[in-house]
């Protein structure tokens, strides 16, 4: 069995450490897909991706996503490292910062922006749009565990992924909330994402997501959650930052720090990316 | 930049994918406390570990263990899969068939057994105590039990570092197949300091005699795929009861079928009575971590 290129990335990261990783498993074609999910489940990483001949001439590479319970047809994080770790190994390279992802939810476009030497690559989220589902009384309250709300309503948002968006006064609301986990469960969805203003520093906006109602108390860095934010911003005419791009910090409460760069584009569509960085670099023998 | 030597291995597996997952980095003086610790939540393993040149006399190297938490002072699995990353890098050699490891837990010798069908590690477990056994009708064991059909020992507390409750069923079928109640396992956890269940049973006619089924009840909830340590402790508790099963003290146990996995533990209780927790450990990745 010959030796397979692997990598372990960090996504919406600046430095080691400070944004979510992904496990990268390149020629992956001699996989089947038991032997992908297996491998899925030892890495025990939200997600592990597999790359494969793409299927069409379109597509400049194609991949696979499963985390340790399932295959995902799409999600923003390891679509943001597939790119960037399908330019590194020389697999696609982009023309004039356009790539296009092959992946089990069809043909996604991607953009590599360049700066200082390092690719910035960027994903198109799917169309953000509010649920026609009220929110409770306690959600729209001007004080919510003892932080003050911001000025939007809260709603439940979906980009495939459902996530409630909430907005607090200011970044002190967001760093030092304390929420109530199991009143998140019990939310439809059981998701919720708060944000605020950024006081200082290079990001515009600060963001903590919780999603109990899927297991997870807190998550680092999260695409889908900031891609319905930007949108929600857009239609409300309050999109931080200039021309339609801002900075978005998330994690620092889990002692991590990813920055995501968010982009509403000229038809409305919201692109979540940031930088990558490949802290392990190896083999695998699977 | 700082490049490192990383191995990720699979622990008490005959093929990987089968056990415990484990990562080592190789020549990790130069880190401190802050950056392990980044590294352990970033791999996200049940462990990870370091290797450093060791500092006392007779030891081959120095380890610390770090879960995504906090630091371990020691831990089975871990040792035994270093011990062999540490053998494939050349970076020591057994002495009479022993390697000594250095770490918090103090020095601790690991036997290495080339065999038959691939080298096998053990690591000499801390010596493991009865703290109680209780009789069935005990109601605060009873209860966090239930749901377990009852062999022929009494359920016992028994303390190797961290404490584990273990408990015979009936038979391998009834094991496998019981629904633990973890609300339950998570109290009498929480109640008396422990980490939880090893549920065992005895097993004839495989490749093992003894299969175990490890049930963690706090802080994180979950079954665990594969525990040298608390196997350890189950197998002080069978040599206290003069209930081994095998040969001279030697017997092999299956876990963590029961959450996709199919790990093989090589437990051994010696002459002196101490007790050596071991198997097979496989390298699925090797490369090299840039860590600042």
């Amino acid at each position: 069995m010959p030796a397979r290129r692997y990598l372990q990335l960090d996504v919406f990261a600046c430095s080691a450490g400070a944004g979510n990783p992904l496990a990268v498993v390149f020629d992956a074609q001699d996989m089947d897909e038991a032997a992908m999910q297996r491998f899925a489940n030892w890495t025990n990483l939200s997600e592990t991706i597999f790359f494969l001949p793409p299927t069409t001439s379109a597509a400049d590479y194609r991949i696979r996503i499963f985390t340790p319970a399932m295959e995902l047809p799409f999600a923003g994080h390891p679509s943001v490292g597939a790119a960037w770790a399908a330019l590194d190994a020389g697999l696609a390279r982009d023309r004039d910062g356009r790539l296009v992802q092959e992946c089990a939810a069809g043909l996604l476009p991607v953009r590599i922006a360049r700066r200082d030497g390092i690719s910035v690559p960027s994903v198109r989220s799917p169309r953000a749009q509010p649920r026609t589902v009220v929110a409770p009384d306690w959600l729209g309250a001007a004080r919510i565990w003892g932080a003050p709300r911001g000025t939007l309503p809260p709603a439940l948002w979906n980009n495939g992924p459902d996530w409630w968006l909430l907005e607090l006064a200011d970044e002190a609301a967001v760093r030092t909330l304390q929420p109530d986990l199991a009143a998140i469960a019990a939310l439809p969805a059981g998701k919720l994402a708060v944000f605020a203003a950024a006081d200082e520093g290079d990001a515009h906006l600060v963001v903590r997501a919780f999603a109990p109602g899927v297991g997870i108390a807190e998550d680092p860095a999260t695409g889908s959650a900031n891609a319905s934010i930007a949108t929600l911003l857009h239609q409300h005419g309050r999109l931080p930052g200039r021309d339609g791009r801002y900075l978005a910090s998330q994690g620092r409460e889990l002692g991590r720090d990813a920055q995501l760069e968010l982009h509403i584009d000229v038809d409305g569509q919201a692109w979540v990316g940031g930088q990558v960085q490949a802290p392990l670099r190896g083999t695998l023998d699977w | 930049m700082a490049l490192r030597p990383f191995v990720q291995v699979d622990v008490f597996a005959d093929r990987p994918g089968a056990g415990n997952p484990l990562a080592v980095v190789l020549e990790a003086d130069g880190l401190d406390d802050a950056a392990m610790q980044a590294i352990a939540r970033w791999t996200r393993l049940p462990e990870t570990t370091f290797v450093f040149a060791p500092t006392r006399p007779g030891a081959s190297y120095a380890i610390r263990m770090f879960s995504p938490k906090r630091e371990v002072p020691f831990a089975g699995h871990p040792s035994v899969g270093t011990a062999h990353v540490v053998l494939e890098a050349g970076l020591a050699k057994p002495r009479n068939g022993l390697l000594l490891q250095e770490g918090i837990a103090g020095l601790l010798p690991l036997q290495v057994d080339a065999g038959d069908g691939g080298q096998r590690i053990a690591i000499r477990t801390p010596r493991a105590r009865l703290l109680e056994s209780v009789d069935a009708g005990d109601l605060r064991v009873a209860g966090a039990l239930r749901w377990l059909p009852p062999g022929t020992l009494p359920p016992a507390l028994m303390d190797g570092g961290r404490r584990w409750w273990v408990a015979e069923a009936a038979d391998e079928s009834s094991l496998r197949q019981a629904t633990p109640d973890w609300d339950a396992i998570a109290a009498l956890a929480a109640a008396t300091e422990s980490m939880g269940v090893l549920a065992f049973a005895r097993c004839h006619g495989s490749d093992y005699q003894i299969s175990a089924r490890a049930l963690v009840g706090g802080p994180a909830i979950f079954e665990d795929a594969a525990s040298g340590a608390a196997n350890a402790t189950l197998a002080a508790w069978l040599a206290l009861r003069d209930a081994l099963p095998g040969d001279g003290g030697r017997y092999r146990v299956s876990q963590g079928r029961e959450v996709g996995y199919d790990a093989r533990l090589d437990m051994q209780v010696d002459a002196d009575g101490e007790v050596w927790s071991g198997g097979r450990v496989v390298s699925v990745v090797r490369g090299t971590i840039d860590w600042p």
